[in-house]
Formats: C-alpha cells, structure tokens, sequence
C-alpha cells in the first residue's frame, strides 16, 4: 500500500496518462511522429524526481514540471506532450486508478481476515458464552455466533468496496472546464472523434467507462463516496477491536501475545490488548478523515477551485494507509486469537442460575402461579446473590405450593443458545461463499502482510 | 478389559462388517460399533490382534467427540459399557468383551464421500502431486517436497468404494453430488475438526498428518459427525520428535509391524498380500505398546 501511494509510482501513472493520450490522439488522425511515442515508452519509469523538484521550485507547477523533465527525457514527443490537455488529466486520473487499485488491496485484506476470523467460528460455533447487554451478563450466546456478529460487519464492508471497485468510472479526457473544447479543436470539429478519444484513453488506463460529465475535476463526490467505504471498514474494525478488549478484560478473548513481548514496562505481570487499542486509534483517525471529503465535495465552486488539492493530497493517502494498517492489524489479530474456554465455560456456569430462573418463571405460570408474584419472589432472592439461587427458590412457599424447581435440563448451557450454531452454519455456508468468490475474482491475493504488528 | 476380540458376536442385528470393527443395530434410531483388534498393514488384515487396539480407537474418538462438540454434533451417546448395558440389557453377557471398545451411537444416514483433510501431503496425496502437481484437482505450489506441511490444510474429498481403494475427487464433485451447501458445510466442519485435532495433537508430540472423517444425517436431518474420528487409524499419526521433511515419515503407530512385514516382503517371504504370514509376539506387543502411547499422549493418561 505505501508503493501504491508513493512518488514513483504516481509519476510512472501521470507518464502512462500521456502516452496513452498521445498514442490515441496519433492513431485518431493527428501527425506525431513514432519518435515521440518511442521515446515515451522509454522512458516511462525513469524520472528523475531531484530533476522535476529543480523545476517545480522555478515554475512553481507540479504537472509543469514533470512536463518538462519527460520532454527532456524524449525531446522528440515534447511538442505533443499533454496536448489539449489539463493538469487534472494526470492527477485525476492517476488519484482514480490508485484510489480503485487501493480498495482492490483493502478487499484482498478484508477477504483473509474473514477467512481467519471464518475459522475461529467455525471452531467455537457451539461453544457457549455469555452474551452482554449494556456490558452486563444478559443470555447465552456461542463464542461462533459472536465472531459472526463481527464478520458480518467486513462482509457488508466488502460488498460496498465490491460496489465501489465495480462502478468507479474513469475521469477520461475532457479539458479545462471540462467541455472537450480543447479537443474538439485539435479534431477540426469531429465529436465522434473526441468522444473516442476519451473512450480508448479510458480502456488503454483500464477503466471500461469514463463519467459522461465533468467539472475541470472528477466530482469529488466520488471521493467522499470512497472514503465512507473505508470509514465504514474502521468502523467495523473498531467495533471488533474494543469488543476484544472488553473480552480480553473478562479473560475469554485474548489477542496473540509473543513469547518475548512485554506488556508494561513498570508492570511486568501485564498483558494489554495493544493491537486491538492501536486499531481503535487508527480506526478513529480513519472515522475523522472521511469528513474532510465530505467537506471537499461540499466546497468546491463552480466548474473548479484548488481548494480540494492540499486537503486531498493527505487524506486520500492517509485514509488508505491507515485502513490497510487497521486490517493487517486485525487479521494478525484474528488469526492469533486465543479462545480461553475454560474462563468463557466458568463465566457461563455462574449465570446459570440466573438465566434458569426464566424458564422457572415460565413454568411456574403454566403450573397455575401468578406471573408478578413469582417475577417479585425471584427478584427478592436473585438480589442476594447467586449462591443456591436456585435451592432457595424451590423452597419458597410461591414455588414450592406449584411444585416447580429447576431441572438438569435447564442447567445446561446447549439449551439457551438459542440457534446461534446454526446461524453460524448458514452465514458461514451460505451468506460467505459467495461473497469469498467475489472477492477473489475482484482482487489480486491479499499480498503477506508486510506492517509490522 | 479382558483378553483380545478378533471379531464380536452379538445378539443385535449386524448391519456392516469393516476390516476393523462390526457395526449393530439396536433399534431404528440407535447403532452400536465396536472396535475389534484386528489390525491391517498394506491393505491386509492380520491373523492376530493387537492388545488394547479397540478400546484405543474407541476411546480417543468418545474424547475428540466430546473435545470437539463445539465445532460439530456427533453421534456418540456413550461409550460407557456399563450405560450401554443398562441401555441395552441382552448385551450383558459381553459386558466384558465389549468394556472400553463399544460405542452407543445415534443413526444417521452417511454422507456419499469420506472426508479427508491432508495438513501434509504423504500418500496418495503425494503421488497425486508427483504425477500432475496438484491435489484434490486443485494445483498446489510447485517444487512441495513429500510430507511438507500443507497450510492452509487441504480438503481432498474421496467416494466410498465398495471394493478396493477409494478414489480421490474434486470439491466440485461434491458440490455437483450434494449441492453448494452441503459440500460447504462439510468442507468447512472437516478443517475445522483436523484443525483443531492438529493443534492439540502437536503440543503433545503428535503430528496429525492427514485424517478422513465421515458425516451423516440424522432423521431429524442434523448434519453430524460419524465412526471414528482423529485415531491412528483414520489419521497418519507421525512422531513430532521424528519429523523430517523430504522423506516419508514412520507411523506412529503401525511402523513395527510395517518394518517387520516390509522385511519379509523384501527376503521374498511374503507376497504383500492375504494371507498374512504369521505376527511375531514382540512385534504384536511393540504395536499395542504404540497404540496405548498415542492414547497417552493425547489424553494424559494411561488406558485402563
């Protein structure tokens, strides 16, 4: 992700944005000679970025600038170079092809994080826990069925990033303004001609269309759009991550520890979940950038204003670091999760009583007792704790008269998970697979993860 | 626990002969299967039987069932021989035969494939891989030396033969054979369960190399796990200590009387195939020792 956004490669973008213009303008009819195209092709990959700084602090224009070191490079294309053309037909157009190879990476992530995050839930699938409403014991789940609740949220990040990589369009060859004026000039009048030439400029960079209006600039609605997908993703991941952290408090979930990693410096016994706390900052950030685009999208005047370039410059970048950053994170984290099941069984084993005492209540009605009578009796006695809960209420009198008290069978743990096994079964057999393939046919194979963790 | 069974004989409707254990019905809803201690080696049942070696597989499979109950329902009720008798009174007579090797199971209707995770590529898996590069159908990275850890592990699907060996297919087999769903589910249960399996194994010294299991549904239509799971004989059981990549590995349990009857086949004594030549004691003895060293290692304890 970081040579995605870094320098060389933007630059090699911004030189394959004017070749594949010139090459269409020559093959539409314009008199450029060989020479120019076979010089570009040469030198494609070869900028020498001090050179284009040397420029750039004399003419005070980044895009001038490179203009002007490519021509060096191949003298015989700089009179074509960039003809008709704005600075935002390279940088636009470059920002769109990063921005969909980007959310093509960030995909490839979120697929190996849903495979590893698949196993834990197919392990524990029936493996019951107790479920937390306002971070209090309130019934039993399965330790499956919750790594589901997580996985869900990636899925439908994943289907929006789908969307998002599937219709991106091209900003393609349109001028200053945007009206094609400029080009329609060059071809004496021939739209169908411009029209092609946006076309085939679009498909040699890889896009299959190009939006059929533009600004000077592509909207920047579209980077708002992009940067909700990847909000959307640290949103998921930050709800992963401080879930964690509340589990790795109970002692049910921890996130990998190494063996030689120290957890305080002044308290050595201390195991803090760091990866998943980095992943929540990281996420927060994320969260905050997509407001910037928003703001962009919202600001921008008339056909275009520059007021957009600084601010786009960080945050386009940035959100797309932090969001590979999250999600290395969170499938380093995933895939080292340590399962506690003897803490997880212990913290089920001690709500029992007070999730038996529903069924209690259930039957106690059915066996002719009043339900706010027998609802106040449990509640006078679950306030004092625990402790022979359920010895106590099989002795009062108001339960005692109906003749109820709690079986074997209310005491186990299998009989209050509702169908949280087979909830996990149907979304991991049914709802995931089609999604895994999707993913894979839309993006390369999620590269080793290469941030150190 | 007394003496060794070569092969049971009870009064319950006998449903299925394998090479080693007999499978009964006790009503329409319940089986019973018991482990013998025959013993097979390239493909060849011998004439003794192992010491110990029912009640070995039964065992470990009633503990990886239980261990494992949060990954997939299975079919075990009890391998409790004093709670099948009470379940089933006529068996009482062969309370003793049957103490430790016999397990009360649900009923369910098997699933059409075995289902077999390799987590290394050994066997046929191997030759699959020398012949075309690939496994399963699927290829798999070039320049794999033999028993190199596959990971992620790999579901290789075979059909239940009849006769002979089973034969390898592809997942899209089983998808074409049982719908997406179910080969989904079945693919995933089994790396689940090997997984699992492989990862407790291993702190103990036990490399679980590949493993088959088998699935059914119930009557209720509940997808469970079924026969044996993660014993030596459904599992390449290898010595961890004794791991070395780029050769095939010694069993864990089977490699005296492999070696002893590889020995013979080489002076030209033996055929390598039934009948079997007769077992010397030590190598009988060696075997059963290895069989209860499995089971020690894996559940902590010895075998009663």
């Amino acid at each position: 992700m970081q040579a995605l956004w870094g320098e060389r490669r933007r630059i090699g973008l911004w030189r394959r944005l004017w070749l594949a213009l010139m090459q269409a303008q020559r093959d539409l009819g314009l008199a450029i000679p060989d020479a120019a195209l076979t010089q570009l092709r040469a030198h494609l990959d070869d900028a020498d970025l001090e050179k284009t700084a040397e420029y750039e602090r004399r003419l005070r224009h980044d895009v001038m600038a490179h203009i002007h070191h490519f021509s060096d490079q191949a003298p015989a294309a700089r009179p074509f170079i960039h003809l008709g053309a704005t600075s935002a037909y390279v940088t636009d157009n470059a920002d769109l092809v990063l921005m969909r190879e980007a959310m093509q990476l960030l995909l490839g992530r979120i697929g190996a994080l849903l495979v590893a995050m698949g196993k834990v839930a197919r392990r524990y699938r029936a493996l019951p826990c107790v479920a937390y409403t306002h971070f209090q014991p309130a019934q039993l789940t399965t330790v499956g069925k919750r790594m589901t609740l997580w996985m869900q949220d990636f899925a439908l990040d994943a289907e929006e990033l789908l969307n998002r990589i599937t219709t991106l369009q091209f900003r393609g060859v349109k001028g200053t303004t945007g009206t094609q004026a400029s080009f329609l000039e060059l071809f004496d009048g021939d739209h169908a001609k411009v029209v092609e030439l946006d076309s085939r400029v679009s498909r040699a960079m890889g896009f299959d269309h190009a939006l059929a209006i533009t600004g000077q600039t592509y909207t920047r609605k579209l980077d708002a759009q992009v940067l909700a997908v990847l909000s959307g993703i640290a949103q998921s991941a930050a709800k992963f991550a401080t879930d964690l952290r509340l589990l790795q408090h109970e002692g049910e979930l921890l996130e990998p520890f190494e063996s030689e990693q120290v957890g305080s410096s002044a308290m050595p016994y201390k195991r803090n979940p760091m990866r998943a706390e980095r992943i929540t900052s990281l996420a927060r950030f994320v969260i905050e950038l997509e407001g910037n685009a928003w703001h962009t999208a919202a600001a921008q005047w008339l056909e275009r204003t520059l007021d957009d370039s600084a601010n786009r410059r960080l945050v386009l970048p940035e959100a797309f670091l932090a969001t590979d950053a999250i999600l290395v994170l969170a499938i380093n984290v995933a895939a080292g999760l340590e399962v506690r099941e003897e803490t997880i069984t212990q913290h089920v084993t001690a709500a029992m009583p007070f999730l038996a005492t529903e069924r209690l209540l259930m039957r106690g009605v059915k066996a002719g007792g009043d339900r706010q009578q027998l609802h106040e009796v449990i509640r006078t006695h679950t306030l004092q704790g625990v402790d022979q809960l359920l010895d106590h209420l099989a002795r009062a009198p108001e339960f005692k008269r109906l003749g109820v008290r709690a079986t074997a069978a209310e005491l186990d743990p299998a009989a209050y998970v509702g169908r949280a096994p087979q909830q996990v079964d149907e979304f991991l057999d049914r709802v995931l697979p089609d999604l895994m393939r999707s993913i894979q046919a839309a993006a390369p194979a999620a590269a080793a993860a290469e941030v150190q963790v | 626990m007394t003496g060794v069974l070569v092969q049971s004989k009870l009064p319950l409707p006998l449903v299925r002969r394998g090479k080693v254990r007999e499978v009964y019905a006790v009503d329409d809803a319940t089986l019973l299967l018991v482990a013998s201690d025959r013993v097979s080696a390239f493909d060849v049942v011998m004439r003794e039987a192992v010491p110990h070696k029912g009640a070995v597989l039964t065992q470990l499979s009633a503990f990886w069932f239980a261990r494992l109950r949060s990954v997939m329902p299975h079919h075990l009720l009890t391998a409790d021989v004093e709670q099948i008798v009470s379940r089933v009174p006529a068996l009482a007579p062969h309370r003793d035969e049957l103490d430790g090797r016999a397990m009360l199971t649900r009923r369910a209707t098997p699933m059409p494939f075995e289902c077999v995770v390799r987590g290394y590529i050994s066997g046929s898996a191997w030759a699959e891989y020398q012949r075309s590069g690939t496994l399963a159908g699927e290829p798999l990275p070039q320049g794999l030396v033999e028993s190199v850890q596959l990971d992620p592990p790999i579901f290789s699907p075979a059909t239940k033969a009849e006769q002979g060996h089973d034969e390898n297919v592809t997942f899209d087999h089983v998808v074409n054979a049982l719908g997406r769903l179910t080969a989904e589910r079945l693919r995933g249960a089994s790396l689940a369960l090997y997984e699992a399996g492989r990862d407790f194994a291993a702190k103990r010294g036990i490399i679980i190399a590949d493993t088959k299991f088998e699935f059914g549904t119930t009557a209720q239509g509940e997808l469970i796990v079924i026969d044996e799971i993660l014993t030596p004989d459904s599992s390449r059981f290898w010595p961890a200590d004794r791991y070395q990549p780029g050769r095939s590995q010694p069993s864990f349990d089977k490699q005296p009387l492999r070696d002893y009857l590889a020995d013979l086949k080489k002076q030209g004594k033996w055929n390598g195939e039934a009948p079997p030549p007769p077992l010397p004691p030590e190598v009988v003895t060696a075997t059963s020792e290895r069989y209860r060293d499995a089971y020690r290692r894996i559940i902590g304890t010895d075998l009663e």
